[in-house]
């Protein structure tokens, strides 16, 4: 074999790791790292290390899953628990990404509102262009897209630098942690966790695999893509936190929401960087809005058996259609509507995905441990030891998470 | 055990067993099915009580209705029974798994499994593949009923005959069925292809060791590139050569390219030798290239030959090649003087010569000419094969317009297999 067709069999089979994690920086993730940035400064930088461990440890099982069975999480779980556990599951999952698509769209409409644009024009259009691109676009078109779209993530290195960041203090916060015991601060580093590990993404991840059709043989470079995607995802929070910790946190500048950041930044980073910020805040939020909807409709279809495919026709997948279109449409719609409940409905959408996840990563565990079915890749006991601590730490976390996510509520 | 009329295995599910006294034996937790003609029967229900399962068998049942299921035997004489990877059960090996329809070409889940009494059995006679067998999974079957009604719809039955149905694996644990395998080499290699795509590797290599090798072959040519070394590189070696040795040189050495070296060497080894020595040869020149795409098998006669001579060779070599569009004239070096379509060759009077009837100016490329460009001069000059040339004008093969036929289509339409 010679180097070049290595190296090509290589790029075939990276992809599914980098692109899952990229989108895993979605409008919703970046408005936590920003927040975090701008309320705390670089003090919060330690939580992205645990972060990322954690997220290697869940995406390279997922990820083993998918090569050595060939199949879909939801596969997995349908002919393992049976239909009424996965029909379930599928509709919280629904219900869960339903909210984190309008959370996508709320984050591009507010990118575009950077720019002087109108969402009453700008979310119909992306929407449009969004729905047109999987439903007459070809699955090569839709990847090229994704791929492309993941380049642009840069923006925000670009603006960290920009922001003229003092390196020492940043090597220091990152490497030696450190806690306060303030609510919001604690909030926020669960939050961080919380954003980063997701159920979509577990379904996600082991459905492209699949889909890749990536051999055991192949097994090791796609562990590589999937690790190297983990620290991609890390690296841009990182460099959003910093990017608002050093220009907004010695001002006292306090924000709730990712496009105030892009804003904030003009007069201390200047005009440049607070644009890379809203075009990168736009960019993570369009792909979102393709991906959260897109990949929601296929394993609902995986699952209950029914025709999926970006290369189908309403007519030959019309669940598969209907669900991806029925979710942008009312989603954007939602964004549009003024004085409707985004606020509630981002607040369930993390509950729910709170809720869920201890189910998918419980099952996730049971079913690499499965001998039947993943024969000699199970689980090596102290890789077992490691999955579970992360898995019990997590749902710890997701829980108080969500549970704080809800008491404003109670107390208002 | 007479079973009258038909039910659908979940009705029966979780439903209380009952003993001649009328008193509570366990509760459905799964159905035994053994091999039958001309339908695979019931032999026995599995059922549950406080976490012990019991073997109850056919003939040990009096009533077997989906309102009431009742026994001949009392609790002492239950039978205790331990799971075993050899049963056959409806709800452990059925239940959820992949159907791989074969007339739609798609991939679909067993959501209830139907019975039906025959000759005083119960035969399990279709799968449920529909809403329907989901909705009464979750127990809403009725629900879902008066909600379609609301929009002035009905909710339509959507099962498959057991007779379509057979077991991928010989032991049905942890497998998907599919259609029978009859069925499956009937259908159009690219309709294979689509199949083979939408299921696990695993199952997916097994049923191309099920097609006979000349279907195997096609098939193998529709599928996606990665996908072919990784089915390949699966199958046992036998197998996987017989079929590499079906393909065409080019196609099989462009599997061939993707598999891991030592596999690679041990196919090349077990196919005859002299396929085995085309494939070699087109393995030297990158794949987007002329060379990497031409088949160098092609038909080339001296100048001299007369056309009744050259229609008599043809004849004879044309059977083993892949493709024969046109007869190309070389010399005893094999530089490439001129060619002939076989249309010209039939019209032409049979005592001319070869050189008198030869188109001498020719479109030719070089081994190392981007596809993109052989493709355009192919389509600019309506070309059905374009030869290959070395720089001394040796032919060394030709492209043919199948192989470039992709690179013509607009993207929407080329062979894509699906997705995200």
């Amino acid at each position: 074999m010679s180097r070049w067709r290595k190296l090509l069999i290589f790029i075939s089979i990276i992809g599914p790791g980098i692109i899952t994690a990229n989108i895993d920086n979605d409008a919703g993730g970046i408005t936590t790292y920003s927040v975090a940035g701008a309320r705390f400064g670089y003090t919060l930088l330690w939580t992205l290390i645990p972060t990322t461990i954690a997220l290697i440890v869940i995406q390279e099982m997922i990820a083993r899953m998918g090569v050595i069975t060939g199949k879909g999480l939801s596969d997995l779980i349908r002919e393992r628990y049976g239909v009424k556990v996965t029909f379930f599951m599928m509709i919280v999952l629904l219900v869960a990404n339903f909210g984190t698509t309008v959370a996508e769209f709320a984050g591009w409409a507010a990118s575009m509102e950077v720019f002087g644009l109108s969402k009453y024009i700008m979310v119909p259009l992306g929407a449009f262009l969004v729905w047109i691109l999987v439903t007459k676009g070809s699955y090569k078109i839709v990847e090229r897209i994704l791929l492309g779209a993941c380049l642009l993530y840069l923006g925000y290195v670009f603006s960290g630098f920009m922001s003229k960041p003092d390196w020492s203090l940043i090597a220091q916060n990152t490497f030696i942690p450190s806690m306060k015991w303030d609510t919001e601060f604690i909030i926020l580093t669960i939050a961080i966790i919380g954003t980063t590990i997701t159920p979509w993404m577990q379904f996600y991840l082991q459905s492209s695999i699949a889909e890749k059709g990536i051999s055991r043989a192949h097994y090791k470079a796609s562990r590589f893509d999937v690790i190297v995607g983990c620290f991609i995802t890390d690296i841009i929070a990182f460099f959003i936190i910093i990017t608002c910790a050093t220009t907004l946190f010695p001002h006292g500048i306090r924000i709730t929401e990712a496009h105030e950041a892009a804003l904030a930044l003009k007069p201390f980073a200047g005009q440049y960087a607070s644009t890379l910020f809203a075009v990168s805040l736009a960019n993570a939020s369009i792909l979102g809005a393709i991906v959260v909807p897109l990949a929601t409709a296929y394993y609902i279809c995986e699952a209950m058996g029914w025709e999926a495919g970006v290369d189908k026709t309403f007519k030959d997948a019309p669940h598969f259609m209907w669900i991806y279109t029925t979710l942008i449409v009312i989603s954007s719609l939602l964004v549009l509507i003024p004085g409707a409940p985004l606020i509630l409905l981002m607040i369930l959408s993390s509950l729910l995905n709170g809720l869920l996840l201890p189910f998918v990563l419980i099952f996730a565990l049971r079913l690499v441990n499965d001998k039947k079915i993943m024969g000699e890749y199970t689980n090596k006991r102290s890789r077992n030891l490691i999955s579970w601590g992360t898995v019990i730490v997590i749902i710890a976390l997701t829980a108080t998470l969500a549970f704080m996510t809800v008491t404003p509520m109670w107390k208002e | 055990m007479p079973l009258f009329g038909e039910l659908f295995v979940s009705e029966i599910l979780k439903k209380p067993v009952l003993d001649p006294r009328g008193d509570d034996l366990g509760r459905v937790k799964d159905v035994l099915v053994i091999k039958g003609e001309p339908l695979p029967r019931i032999s026995a229900i599995i059922i549950e009580k406080k976490k012990a399962q019991y073997l109850l068998k056919w003939d040990s049942l009096s009533i077997f209705n989906k309102r009431i299921i009742s026994a001949k035997i009392y609790a002492d004489k239950l039978e205790v029974y331990s799971p075993s990877a050899d049963d056959l059960l409806i709800v452990r090996d059925i239940f959820d798994k992949q159907i791989v329809d074969a007339n739609g070409a798609k991939v679909v889940r067993v959501n209830d499994v139907k019975l039906e009494g025959l000759n005083g059995d119960a035969c399990l006679i279709a799968v449920d593949v529909g809403m329907r067998g989901i909705l009464r999974r979750l127990g809403v079957e009725r629900n879902g009923e008066n909600l379609v009604q609301v929009f002035g719809k009905t909710l339509t039955y959507n099962l498959i005959s057991w007779n379509y149905i057979q077991p991928l694996e010989p032991r049905l644990t942890t497998i998907s069925l599919t259609i029978p395998r009859q069925m499956l080499s009937e259908l159009h290699p690219s309709d294979i292809a689509e199949i083979i795509s939408q299921v696990s590797h695993k199952e997916g290599v097994i049923l191309f060791e099920g097609l006979d090798p000349d279907a195997a072959a096609e098939a193998l040519h529709e599928l996606r590139p990665d996908m072919q070394a990784a089915i390949i590189d699966k199958m046992d070696s036998e197998h996987a050569s017989e079929i590499i040795e079906r393909m065409p040189a080019d196609e099989a050495a462009d599997v061939i390219s993707d598999l891991p070296t030592e596999k690679a060497q041990e196919l090349l080894g077990m196919i005859e030798r002299e396929e085995a020595e085309s494939i070699s040869e087109l393995l030297g020149h990158e794949e987007d290239t002329a060379g990497g795409l031409m088949i160098n098998e092609f038909i080339a006669y001296p100048p001299e030959l007369t056309v009744s001579e050259a229609i008599e060779r043809f004849r004879k070599d044309a059977g083993e090649l892949e493709e024969a569009y046109y007869i190309y004239v070389a010399d005893a070096k094999e530089k490439l003087l001129g060619a002939i379509s076989l249309r010209d060759l039939i019209l032409a009077p049979t005592d001319a010569k070869l050189s008198d009837i030869m188109q001498d100016k020719l479109q030719t490329v070089a081994p190392e000419t981007d596809e993109k460009v052989v493709a355009g001069i192919i389509s600019k000059y309506n070309l059905l094969a374009l030869p290959v040339v070395d720089k001394d004008n040796v032919i060394l093969g030709m492209v043919t317009v199948d192989d470039v036929v992709d690179l013509l289509l607009p993207p929407a339409s080329r062979k894509k297999r699906r997705k995200v």
